[in-house]
């Protein structure tokens, strides 16, 4: 009962049920009307024929030749079907025909008539009992003429006053015609029946095979509420509009997925890497307090102190920004920027600090490339590249000895170019470079290579890059630079997006 | 210097009452934005600086309510927010800076410094002078001793900068925020390399060292 109610309450029953009465009214119509209309014709066939009918049987009387006419009556009267002959003399005695019983009053007066009768057999008319008020068509007699009784048979007859003097009658029964509309109601109540039928089977095959499809969906749901994120909903090969709408959900859980993760891997970032440099920091300020001799002593770690939690700070920010641009309020976050700028701008601050760092910047700016950028996103993310190549690029490998291309491995190139369809942002160095094992792991948070950790740095750098290049439906690659690191930030051109 | 400080957070307050008034400066408090609003409007103040969120009354709103009075007081926003739309909003309203939480107290003593002068004339000077160093800003020429100094265009928008405040201290975070539009702070002390440089041009072989590095601050021009 309850899989009934659910069944009527699918779209595909309702709208089935919907199509079958609009069918149904429009079946009634047309046949309504094709019925209307055939009646009609018959009954225009019918009066012709009895007039072509009536002139022959007049002709023969013209001529004079009563056994001609009494013997076309006759043969006219034997032929199975709906008509009505009588050939009488004015005595009111029939002479040939197959209806004796006329009434008086159609065969005192020449004229179209319609009147009923009972008939006594089905079959053969021989005898047949009247008595009932004729009716002469166009007279205003209507009033008095009482209603045929039902199962009454109806006759519309010509009656004629031969040349002869005979009274000849000549009609058809129209019971027939009532047959043919019969047959039509019959016709269609069969047909509409077997449609209506068979239309709601369809319907209701049709409403299971959906219900059933998303009734797996919903079982995947509900296995994915209750906490299993790995679930997927099931793809058929029909590749139909409900595997395009499993396989949306699908990239959209994909999607969850990878958010829940990145939040669980900060919350599990945050409690290693945030709660260390914390104790540390707390293990700090208490051994200043205990072993501290002198107000230089204090001092000291105070000042140690503050630069530790900046760092923190620091961290924690970057941290912040990173878990912002991934929650990715894109829309907002771009306008149409000029990229060679915000290039050119980078370099003009960190150009300096490169030469004092004791390597040179090499411009590889495209001029006047624009993108749906954030200026200061991707500004940071620069910085962070450069201050990588800094780093580690101009580091030389143990004292590597003094050479001819000295210059060309101090050499850190930042640029922008056109490549096809993409705007390639880079920053390449000349450094030992990144293993390529590791090129990936070094995106993700907190992953730094170098385990000692002397330098400063919160190992999110790259990932803030990373995120960054996904915020402009970007990608960030880190690639072999034969030898060093070649960082390319890969934007898509802004003609390739939708606003 | 008279400041009025509306912030809810009783500790921090405290703090920076005591580190105004060690500063020389006169500050006032108030805990929400209800009697912050009617402070800031009823008296003449220097310097406001507003949290963002207040009880009873958010910062923003206190911000909006004064600039509609015509009340042209500066203001400096503090805030946990620190994006840039947040920084966008908040000076859209009507403040005039923006410093995100948590900061130093030289950070802030800088900003409100600076942040006091504008309302002054200076800010309108055609040229700046400071010792024997001038700034020409119609000809964008600048000249020690009469000896003219040639500086790249950043160079000439930091000294610009820096004399304009000229015996005031502005931090490194200022001076990435107004002479190169940046809002983040790298790790490596880039202002302190272009700094270096400026140096160089205008006090190198001078006796007198007109541009002098505040530690744990930032710097500052003066003679």
């Amino acid at each position: 009962m309850n899989s009934i109610v659910k069944l009527w309450r699918t779209t595909t029953v309702r709208l089935t049920a919907l199509f079958i009465l609009i069918f149904i009214i429009f079946s009634v119509g047309l046949l309504g009307y094709v019925g209307f209309q055939t009646s009609i014709e018959i009954q225009r066939v019918q009066a012709r024929e009895v007039n072509w009918e009536v002139r022959q049987l007049r002709n023969l009387d013209r001529r004079g030749s009563l056994r001609a006419l009494i013997f076309a009556v006759q043969r006219l009267a034997s032929q199975p079907g709906p008509g009505i002959y009588y050939l009488g003399n004015a005595a009111g005695e029939m002479i040939a025909g197959n209806f004796p019983d006329v009434p008086s009053d159609v065969l005192a007066h020449p004229g179209h008539y319609t009147f009923s009768y009972s008939p006594v057999e089905a079959f053969g008319r021989s005898q047949r009992s009247n008595r009932d008020n004729p009716r002469r068509s166009g007279a205003r007699r209507d009033s008095d003429v009482v209603p045929p009784p039902p199962r009454q048979a109806q006759a519309v007859v010509t009656s004629e006053r031969l040349d002869s003097g005979l009274r000849l009658v000549v009609g058809r029964d129209i019971v027939q015609r009532r047959d043919f509309t019969q047959i039509i109601v019959r016709t269609l109540a069969y047909g509409l029946g077997g449609i209506v039928i068979f239309s709601a089977l369809a319907g209701l095959l049709t409403a299971r095979r959906v219900l059933r499809r998303i009734d797996t969906i919903n079982a995947t749901t509900r296995v994915i509420m209750a906490g299993n994120m790995s679930e997927r909903v099931p793809v058929t090969r029909r590749n139909d509009e409900f595997d395009e709408l499993a396989s949306g959900l699908n990239d959209m859980l994909d999607r969850i997925e990878q958010l829940m993760q990145g939040l669980k891997e900060v919350t599990d970032n945050v409690a290693h890497d945030l709660k260390t440099p914390l104790t540390r920091l707390r293990n700090r300020a208490e051994a200043a307090l205990r072993e501290g001799r002198s107000d230089e002593d204090h001092r000291k770690a105070l000042e140690s102190t503050i630069a530790e939690s900046d760092q923190l700070i620091a961290t924690f920010n970057a941290l912040l920004l990173i878990a912002r641009i991934e929650a990715g309020s894109r829309t907002n976050a771009l306008s149409n920027v000029n990229i060679s700028e915000v290039v050119a701008d980078i370099c003009e601050l960190y150009g300096p600090v490169i030469e004092d760092a004791g390597g040179m910047l090499e411009e590889d700016v495209e001029p006047l490339i624009f993108a749906n950028a954030n200026r200061e996103l991707l500004s940071q993310a620069l910085v962070n590249l450069l201050e990588n190549a800094i780093k580690y690029g101009l580091k030389s490998g143990n004292g590597a000895p003094e050479g001819p291309d000295d210059a060309e491995r101090r050499t850190i190139r930042v640029g922008v170019r056109r490549r096809g369809e993409r705007i390639h942002i880079f920053v390449a160095d000349r450094g030992p470079g990144i293993p390529e094992a590791d090129r990936k792991r070094v995106l993700e948070r907190f992953v730094r290579l170098e385990k000692s950790r002397t330098e400063p740095g919160s190992g999110l750098g790259l990932s803030l890059v990373s995120a960054v290049a996904r915020l402009h439906r970007g990608t960030f690659a880190l690639e072999d630079n034969h030898p060093g690191t070649h960082a390319v930030i890969s934007l898509p051109e802004p003609g390739e997006e939708n606003g | 210097m008279k400041i009025l400080l509306i912030e809810d957070d009783r500790e921090a307050a405290t703090y920076l009452m005591q580190a105004l008034d060690q500063a020389g400066h006169v500050a006032h408090h108030a805990s929400d934005g209800e009697t912050g609003f009617a402070m800031a409007s009823a008296m003449e103040y220097d310097v406001l600086i507003i949290d963002r969120m207040l009880p009873r009354r958010d910062g923003i709103s206190i911000i909006e309510s004064l600039r509609v009075e015509g009340n042209k007081t500066p203001v400096l926003i503090l805030s946990a927010l620190g994006e840039v739309e947040d920084r966008v909003t908040g000076l859209r309203s009507g403040g005039d800076d923006y410093l995100t939480k948590p900061y130093a107290f030289t950070e802030l003593l800088a900003r409100i410094e600076v942040l006091a002068r504008r309302s002054t004339p200076s800010e309108a000077a055609t040229s700046y002078q400071v010792g024997d160093l001038t700034l020409d800003r119609l000809s964008r020429q600048v000249t020690r001793a009469g000896e003219k100094i040639s500086l790249q265009p950043r160079e000439y928008r930091l000294l610009e900068y820096l004399m304009k405040y000229s015996g005031q201290v502005v931090t490194r975070t200022m001076l990435l925020e107004n002479v190169w539009d940046y809002h983040f702070d790298p790790q490596t002390n880039v202002i302190d390399v272009h700094m270096s440089r400026l140096r160089a041009k205008i006090d190198r072989g001078q006796k007198k060292q007109l541009l002098q590095t505040i530690r744990g601050a930032g710097y500052m021009i003066s003679e």
